[in-house]
């Protein structure tokens, strides 16, 4: 359970107790928590504590409140630290916090029904992207134990535009960059991943996309996101790229038009080449099939090895390794803005840019040994 | 004033119509001409009201005969129903209007235009601009018949150099009296939703909608301008603040049952928007607004909704009611909240006028 929380009233202490009864009456209460936590996990061991590992926790947990809360909470924990840790104040402090968390729980969904609760302006959700992350999380650690490497290219702040090939059918490389720099890199930054406007026709995708901050692909859109400061991620082989066969694996498809420089070029922002390997091998797709694709409406209908024969088993992904490679960015600032309408320039680095994540992708099958370790 | 500035608002039997001609006539120094084929229930004070059908040729006699300034052009049906008699009163009207209008040697034009004319398609940008080209909705009469005024306009704008046509591309209208496709979903209990779909959606108060025709009226800002409250939000959110529950519907079975069930249970009855309106983003860019109009909307879209609550559970309550007193308060917070931010604003532009 995370505790990510919003600002809400707090429970407010009986002061009418005295202080041994409420000792008693805690201790009690904590026994019969243990109890039910236990049964609820009976292998869940807590991790060993550490005040490291305190801090880090304090400071995920309180990374999405409001400031003014952020410095109570942080204040009132800094008193409880200066008394005596037994005191009966700590247990107080403790019985809060905890309280807190189950109220919050109850609220989350109390307030989903009232309507209370906030969206930006591209649909983005933070409760929802939190509710999604440990997903995410997993899948990124333990699955497909990704390595990532020069994730100190992505800047702290500031508009940047991240590049990537794309590949596995369906688009679990953009939810791994996502994760990748969420969960390692230092400002922990959310990524605007940009994609095809087939998936707004979706019903749940469409929604889902949404509300953890992706947004449509479209050339105003990206540039209002970089004009913003945010961290955009593009994918220029669209379709062709995501749905290559086994065979053409890590041969990068076209690069669309090339509107994602026209993006960076109007706004300045630096492009992010990106190479994601591991993700060609998720599935093992050997023909695509015109008539079923026409029939579902799909942009492409992957035959695997897998897929459609085992239905749904046939769409969960082997756990390969997956690399993610962010290299050296590349400027754009000194070309100024009106660069984006020279078509020469766009296409010229539109190439550059595409040689360049071939050869980190080649650079890292060279050094893979297996698909799968 | 040298000389008395004559208005005339078509359809002022309206709703729009006679909200705008009551705000006119509070002002001083204009004469406000108010026609319409049926004379309204209680005639505002003071409104020179002509009888006439506004497709009727002899316009032009009278726009000429009377000086008119400016003509506010809001006659037009919000029906969703596709047929002559709707497509003649909104589109032949309109150019009807705009044509003695231009004969007539009138200044200006301001009607009133809606965001769907845009159209709701999965390839939409995030925000429409003005200048975006039209997919408006074919099945939904009013819309399909916006789009065709707006096309013709365009056209007439480049013909009529020396007029000044200003469109106001209406989002959602949504407050306690206007009856419009959003509020007709959020009166009642429940309302159907697309299953799986939850667009962003923008709103705009009914009451500045009657501020922003005004405020066309007194300015001169020629083209077609985007107006919106600030704010985005989901549907289902919209719905959650104003006390509806929604149905989620498979949307195949939406479009199928909008297109061919007829009659007592149609599906368009329940559903006052062509399904896509529900699935697809359609948000206007409203910094044209902001800029070139120089518009800023009072109420924030969360506030239009939350108005649009509190009226709803007042109705619900009697005088004596516990709750009655709760919500005017309510009310009365929001509206002070308005006022004291309405303040702040003019004295910021005095302070950057001087």
């Amino acid at each position: 359970m995370s505790s990510q929380d919003d600002g809400h009233e707090i429970p407010v202490q009986d002061e009418e107790i005295s202080n041994e009864e409420l000792r008693q009456k805690l201790a009690a209460e904590l026994d019969g928590l243990i109890a039910r936590m236990k049964e609820l996990d009976p292998h869940y061991e807590p991790p060993p504590f550490s005040p490291q590992g305190m801090i880090s926790f304090i400071e995920k947990s309180l990374r999405h409140l409001a400031p003014t809360l952020r410095l109570e909470i942080l204040e009132k924990a800094r008193q409880l630290l200066s008394e005596d840790l037994f005191d009966i104040e700590t247990w107080k402090g403790v019985w809060y916090l905890i309280n807190y968390n189950v109220k919050y729980q109850i609220d989350f969904v109390r307030r989903r029904l009232t309507g209370e609760y906030e969206t930006d302006e591209w649909g983005l959700d933070w409760e929802l992207v939190e509710a999604i992350r440990p997903f995410l999380g997993f899948m990124y650690r333990y699955y497909w134990r990704t390595r990532v490497t020069g994730l100190e290219n992505i800047p702290d702040y500031g508009r940047a535009l991240v590049v990537a090939n794309h590949s596995g059918q369906l688009p679990f490389d953009g939810a791994m960059i996502g994760t990748a720099i969420y969960n390692d890199h230092p400002s922990q930054r959310l990524i605007r991943n940009l994609y095809a406007s087939w998936f707004p026709t979706l019903p749940f995708v469409s929604s889902f996309l949404e509300r953890m901050g992706q947004v449509m692909a479209d050339v105003d859109n990206g540039v209002r996101l970089l004009e913003n400061d945010e961290l955009v991620g593009v994918f220029p082989e669209g379709y062709k790229g995501v749905g290559k066969l086994f065979k053409d694996r890590y041969k990068l498809a076209r690069f669309g038009r090339g509107g994602f420089v026209k993006m960076a070029l109007q706004t300045g922002a630096p492009m992010i080449p990106t190479a994601v390997v591991g993700a060609e091998e998720m599935y093992v797709v050997v023909h695509k099939s015109e008539t079923l694709a026409r029939l579902t409406g799909f942009p492409y209908f992957p035959i695997s090895l897998r897929f459609p024969w085992l239905g749904l088993l046939g769409v969960i992904p082997l756990p390969t390794r997956w690399y993610i490679d962010f290299g050296q960015p590349i400027p754009t600032a000194e070309y100024g803005p009106e660069a984006a309408n020279d078509l020469i320039l766009v296409s010229q680095l539109t190439n550059q840019t595409r040689n360049i994540i071939q050869q980190m992708i080649n650079d890292r099958l060279a050094q893979r040994r297996s698909v799968f370790l | 004033m040298m000389q008395q500035q004559t208005i005339l608002v078509t359809g002022v039997a309206g709703y729009w119509g006679a909200r705008v001609a009551q705000r006119l006539l509070a002002e001083s120094g204009l004469h406000v001409i108010g026609i319409d084929a049926t004379p309204p229930q209680e005639l505002p004070e003071g409104l020179d009201f002509v009888q006439a059908d506004i497709r009727n040729p002899l316009m032009t006699e009278l726009l000429k005969a009377e000086r008119v300034d400016t003509v506010c052009h809001l006659a037009f049906s919000d029906s969703r129903r596709r047929n002559e008699a709707n497509f003649d009163l909104n589109v032949m009207g309109a150019m009807k209007v705009f044509g003695a209008a231009a004969q007539a040697g009138v200044r200006k034009i301001v009607y009133r235009s809606s965001t769907a004319v845009y159209g709701a398609l999965p390839q939409n940008p995030a925000y429409l601009s003005e200048t975006h080209p039209l997919h408006g909705s074919k099945q939904y009469g009013y819309t399909r018949y916006m789009v065709e005024i707006e096309e013709f306009c365009n056209g007439f704008r480049s013909q009529q150099p020396d007029l000044i046509i200003t469109s106001l591309r209406f989002a959602n209208i949504v407050g306690e009296t206007a009856v419009t496709p959003l509020t007709t979903l959020l009166r009642g209990k429940v309302a159907p939703v697309l299953l799986g779909f939850d667009p962003m959606m923008q709103v705009i108060h009914e009451d500045d909608v009657i501020e922003a025709l005004l405020h066309a009226i007194r300015h001169d800002a020629p083209g077609a301008f985007n107006v919106a409250a600030p704010g985005l939000m989901p549907l289902t959110r919209i719905l959650a603040l104003t006390g509806v529950l929604p149905v989620p519907v498979l949307h195949p079975l939406a479009y199928w049952g909008v297109q061919n069930v007829r009659g007592r249970f149609s599906p368009a009855r329940l559903l006052p928007f062509d399904p896509d309106y529900l699935r697809y983003r359609w948000v206007a860019d409203t910094r044209k607004m902001e800029t070139e109009l120089g518009f800023t909307p009072q109420y924030s879209m969360e506030e239009t909704l939350r108005a649009f609550a509190t009226f709803k559970r007042a109705r619900h309550t009697t005088a004596d009611d516990d709750d009655a007193l709760e919500l005017d308060k309510e009310r009365l917070r929001h509206t002070l909240e308005r006022r004291q931010r309405q303040r702040a604003r003019r004295e910021q532009q005095k302070e950057a006028a001087q």
